[in-house]
């Protein structure tokens, strides 16, 4: 209605007036944006969401070579009886940050890559709703991560590394049980990943909901976004309540609170509690992504549908509902009396039915399918087959009684090694040979890739199958040696050897990456096409690597798997048959007249005003004081910074050029280290190798 | 990739699946040499819990095979090479390459979700009855309770005869719990610090020792033996080395056994080695170790008489600051109680054996009389304990070192402990 007058009264100049003088209005001269999407420079402004998911895969590969590294410590340690590879007081903290390390800053922000990279193409959009929070989403995952490994370094080796579990049981944390500086980092690093992923989860559920492309109902979206849409909202629910625990902890340890200790009153269930109700629905976030790519790359490789969607779809949300009620299955033994135990008991056991239905219907999906073992569908297949395993082992200690026995012990650690090695970690990836085409416009090899899939998996099993027996045998966890005469030496040896051949494996992987990039550049760089896989989600209805805009435009959609349905049909006698090809259906990226998000200075400058107040609670106040002000001064820029930067000639205003190469008359994009001597249109890959490999 | 080269990762994954079952079997048949054993349980409710669970180790193990099976089944069956067309690589299909295309069933989705909850109910309803009578620790039908104390890194028992656990305790030991044979016995399991569990694996499950709290359990033992047992709740930096023991003995031996740890020790001769000991020992030991009828409350640095339930664990350590926990009631001191030392088979925390040709070929009753010392070990504890297993670099916890001691006056010590039978 306002507009309407406001129309009346002043009709010309009033509708003129929004984008000039505001802009120039520019109070100090760094409120402008940040010019150029290429050169190194670009990717630290960048709030593209298919550069920052790259950054978040880099950044989880680069923490899963120091998890890995820690992991191989542990197994050095524990391939004798009486190890003195590493003391107790290292191996503590090694184990602690080989947990932390893995769950926090290994498979949560891997499946924040593919989130983030596929989620607004597989609904259809041109980016996230939030961009520049989702570049802040991961300036300050890296702070907290940073933070948190820096501890490994920080005043000696694992001197002040966090020694109390990932877990962190109350009191065992607080000050007289913990003096190093440790569990501070562990609080404070933890608190610094919750906003980022809070930040994260918020912005793609907004994008799920609010930016689909017409056409596209809840129930046309692929299983890959629902699944990680329940991730999203699981994480939601959940950091909040880790969040209260940590802080909790933090001003035990840094202000002498006493919420965790026991001589004022504190009963150490508290923790445990909050820490769990966290803990467990964390499991699902961290599984339920693989689910999602297992469920896009079965049925390619199938060349079917996935059979039963729409169960597949409500399984996974009665996994994300069940997963809340299931956290004291924890605490068996801690002493919650028995009618808490018998409730989670039986809680814990029917959460297998929806997880058995997912596996079932993969099965289904592969029945009388033509299965193509590409290196995608032996990872798929291989989380099919092993978290089938950890599932199993995961009932047999549902049931309480015998958690009694089991819990604890080796026969844990190998369950839940099963479960997010097994299960998360192979099918990511799984999702990083399928999606790799997509991002970096080449294919990963094949024989590489087979090859190291067997040997990881071949490696895993023998690490962790012999696991179940140690634990069955009575070899507790978080033990830093045992003795000669307690009977563990021959599996343990047989696991640390098998933790060996999973390091050759993923050693093959990085290589694989490093000669695959090298072969495409050799080779020319040949275009993989849109779609190399002749697959089904939106994804691949553009060109690969996705152009910055990602569709020249919209997409009407009408049913599921659209893109697909685009491609084959059905002729008068009911059989499968192309409708059209490819090329004419998936876009080539050559629209430049689509309307980007410009980059922006202020999410990294407050993601490093974070880290400032990080290191300021743990070392010294004053340090946090001064990363506040920083911190205020990004969010003020923030605030201040103009919509686009007027003087970005023709590169980041309305009418966004996409980089397409020939047209390049902005010297600006020339800056790239790449740039000399190769065509312009090459730069974009090149750089994005380097941001994967580093 | 060939059809060569195929076959011999078929070959090769068979091998290696037939080889790990072959080797699991074997592990399991011959479950020998493994003290801490789930497998084979030896008490009441140890038999208990496996009669329960090893039938649902058998449904998994079907449900494994049958998955496993499947997924084999599958990728032998429906799997096929690369296509002619595209660029020979896997991945590409023929543009009349189809299946047929369903997209699902729901009498098959409705069955598979309905079979396997059906399965689990009746898990659960053998589950629930399981779990309530091994909750039913109060069915001790003696009237003896230990209090079970885990502290930074061992365990003290408090033995309450009459099984009144508010009175002071008949006798206290620590890290070799006995018990008669065929008895339940109730357990109160408490923490002075952290979170401690106590598991005896082949007589019951584990639970967890929580400071500030109270938790009833029970052992029990079908047959005499001695039977490991390992902290199995993370408990700082030592939680490796924090073991423990049960002993089960025939009820005369118990009553015997009982009756030799109620009885205090006697003060050795002076001028003797031991004696020299003694005196060492009250200097430098007794202010944490209680030794009855020797060591008094002023050796622990209270007043004398004072009662030692209001002295702080680690008062003397931390300058009487802030306490830490300290939840309950103290009766040997902040370190075990050695009144009958030479009796156990183990010492520090059952991280070591107390003599050498230990364990099962000596009567538990004759350990002092027939056992061979393992001095080295003992000498090498008392003069650099934290050398020998992980303590708190500033004393807070574990057993300071006693590197100011000569030679002799180790072997004095020695020879004074070597009294305490």
């Amino acid at each position: 209605m306002t507009v309407t007058d406001r129309t009346i009264t002043a009709p010309e100049e009033t509708l003129a007036l929004p984008a000039g003088p505001a802009i120039a209005h520019r109070p100090l001269g760094v409120f402008t944006r940040p010019q150029g999407s290429e050169g190194w420079r670009s990717w630290l402004f960048t709030v593209d969401h298919k550069r920052i998911g790259i950054m978040y895969g880099a950044a989880a590969l680069f923490f899963f070579l120091v998890g890995g590294a820690e992991a191989l410590f542990i197994r050095l340690q524990l391939a004798t009886p009486n190890g003195s590879v590493i003391g107790a007081g290292t191996y503590n903290g090694v184990f602690t940050m080989h947990g932390v390390t893995m769950v926090f800053l290994v498979i949560m922000p891997m499946a924040a890559a593919f989130a983030n990279y596929l989620l607004p193409l597989q609904v259809g959009a041109r980016d996230v709703a939030f961009p520049r929070l989702n570049a802040f989403s991961f300036w300050c995952f890296l702070a907290g991560g940073l933070l948190l490994t820096s501890s490994i370094l920080v005043g000696g080796w694992f001197q002040n590394a966090p020694d109390g579990g990932w877990f962190a049981y109350a009191p065992n944390t607080g000050l007289l049980f913990s003096p190093s500086k440790g569990i501070d980092f562990y609080a404070v690093g933890l608190q610094i990943l919750g906003i980022a992923s809070l930040v994260s989860a918020i912005n793609l559920i907004v994008t799920v909901l609010n930016m689909r492309t017409p056409g596209m109902s809840f129930f046309r979206m692929p299983v890959l976004t629902w699944m990680l849409l329940i991730t999203q909202f699981l994480l939601l629910f959940a950091l909040p309540v880790i969040t209260v625990a940590l802080f909790l902890l933090m001003f035990d340890r840094l202000w002498d609170a006493n919420f965790f200790n026991v001589e004022a009153g504190a009963d150490p269930l508290l923790w445990q509690h909050l820490f769990w109700i966290f803990g467990h629905p964390e499991v699902y976030i961290l599984i339920l992504p693989a689910f999602g790519i297992v469920s896009e790359i079965i049925p390619t490789f199938s060349r079917k549908p996935l059979f039963g969607y729409h169960f597949m779809v409500a399984s996974g949300i009665a996994i994300g509902f069940m997963g809340w009620g299931v956290w004291a299955h924890h605490m068996f033994t801690s002493g919650v009396g028995p009618l808490s135990v018998a409730a989670f008991s039986v809680s814990t056991m029917f959460i297998a039915v929806p997880t058995g239905v997912k596996i079932l219907n993969w099965l289904a999906t592969m029945y009388r399918g033509r299965l193509r073992f590409t290196t995608p569908m032996l990872y798929a297949v291989g989380v099919v087959s092993m978290f089938t395993i950890g599932g199993l082992s995961g009932v047999t200690h549902a049931i309480a009684p015998s958690d009694t026995q089991q819990t604890d012990t080796y026969y844990i650690v190998a369950h839940f090694h099963y479960v997010i090695f097994g299960g998360a970690l192979l099918g990511l990836f799984g999702g990083f040979y399928y999606w790799w085409p997509k991002a970096f416009g080449y294919k990963l090899s094949e024989a590489w890739g087979k090859a190291s899939f067997w040997v990881m998996l071949i490696g895993f099993n023998f690490t962790f199958g012999p696991m179940h027996i140690l634990g069955l045998q009575g070899m507790s966890r978080r033990i830093a040696t045992y003795r000669a005469d307690e009977g563990f030496a021959l599996w343990n040896m047989v696991a640390t050897i098998g933790a060996f051949v999973i390091a050759i494996g993923v050693a093959m992987f990085f290589w694989n990456v490093y000669a695959s990039t090298r072969n495409w550049r050799r080779a020319g760089r040949p275009d993989v096409g849109p779609d190399p896989w002749d697959a089904r989600g939106l994804e691949w209805m553009t060109a690969s690597p996705v152009p910055e805009h990602n569709f020249d435009e919209d997409i009407q959609v009408d049913r599921l798997d659209h893109f697909w349905h685009r491609k084959y049909g059905k002729d008068e006698s009911g059989r499968v048959v192309r409708a059209a090809p490819t090329s004419e259906i998936a876009h080539d990226g050559s629209n430049t007249n689509v309307h980007l998000p410009s980059p922006s200075y202020w999410p990294i400058v407050l993601g490093g005003g974070i880290l400032l107040v990080g290191y300021g609670l743990i070392y010294n106040l004053w340090l946090a004081a001064a990363g506040l002000v920083f911190l205020i001064g990004a969010i003020y820029g923030w605030i201040l910074e103009p919509a686009d930067d007027p003087d970005a000639a023709g590169h980041h205003d309305d009418h966004h050029d996409d980089d397409d190469g020939d047209d390049h008359g902005d010297p600006d994009s020339n800056g790239g280290p790449s740039g000399n001597g190769e065509s312009a249109s090459a730069d974009e890959p090149a750089e994005t190798e380097e941001a994967t490999v580093g | 990739m060939s059809g060569r080269a195929r076959g011999l990762v078929w070959l090769s994954s068979l091998l290696v699946i037939a080889g790990t079952i072959a080797l699991i079997v074997v592990a399991i048949v011959v479950d020998k040499d493994h003290p801490l054993s789930t497998l084979s349980p030896v008490g009441r409710q140890g038999r208990d819990i496996a009669e329960l669970i090893n039938p649902i180790f058998i449904v998994a193990g079907v449900v494994f095979f049958l998955v496993q099976g499947a997924v084999l089944a599958l990728w032998w069956r429906y799997r096929v090479s690369g296509s002619e067309t595209g660029d020979g690589e896997y991945g590409y299909y023929d543009d009349d390459e189809f299946p047929e295309q369903t997209h699902g069933n729901n009498r098959l989705e409705i069955a598979w979700t309905i079979v396997p909850t059906v399965l689990l109910a009746v898990i659960s309803v053998f589950t629930l009855v399981a779990l309530f009578a091994l909750d039913d620790v109060k069915a001790s039908d003696e009237d003896i309770t230990v209090t079970v104390i885990g502290q930074q890194w061992w365990w003290e028992y408090q033995y309450h005869l009459d099984g009144d656990t508010d009175t002071p305790p008949d006798f206290v030991t620590a890290n070799e719990l006995v018990i008669p044979v065929g008895v339940d016995v109730a357990l109160d399991i408490k923490s002075r610090d952290v979170i401690h569990s106590f598991w005896i694996p082949k007589l019951n499950g584990k639970r967890d020792a929580v400071p500030g709290r109270s938790h009833d359990w029970v052992i029990q033992s079908e047959e005499p033996g001695r039977f490991r047992g390992q902290c199995t709740e993370f408990c700082g930096l030592s939680h490796g080395y924090m073991k423990m023991v049960a002993v089960a003995l025939p009820t005369a031996e118990f009553a015997q056994w009982r009756d030799n740890q109620m009885t205090p020790a006697e003060a050795p001769v002076e001028g003797t080695p031991a004696g020299e000991g003694w005196a060492t020992f009250s200097q430098q030991c007794a202010s944490c170790h209680v030794v009855n009828g020797l060591t008094s409350a002023a050796n622990r640095g209270g007043a004398a008489g004072s009662p030692p339930d209001d002295w702080d664990i680690y008062g003397e350590h931390n300058g009487g600051s802030a306490g830490p926990v300290l939840t309950t009631e103290l009766v040997a001191g902040a370190a075990p109680n050695l009144t009958h030392l030479m009796t156990r088979g183990t010492f520090a925390g059952s991280a070591f054996d107390l003599y050498l040709n230990a364990g099962d070929h000596i009567p538990y009753l004759e350990l002092a009389d027939s056992g061979t010392l393992n001095r080295g070990e003992l000498e090498a504890w008392i003069y650099n304990a934290p050398e020998r297993k992980p303590a708190d670099a500033n004393d807070l916890r574990g057993m300071p070192a006693r590197t100011g001691l000569s030679p002799t006056d180790i072997d004095n010590v020695v020879a004074f402990l070597s009294t305490l039978d």
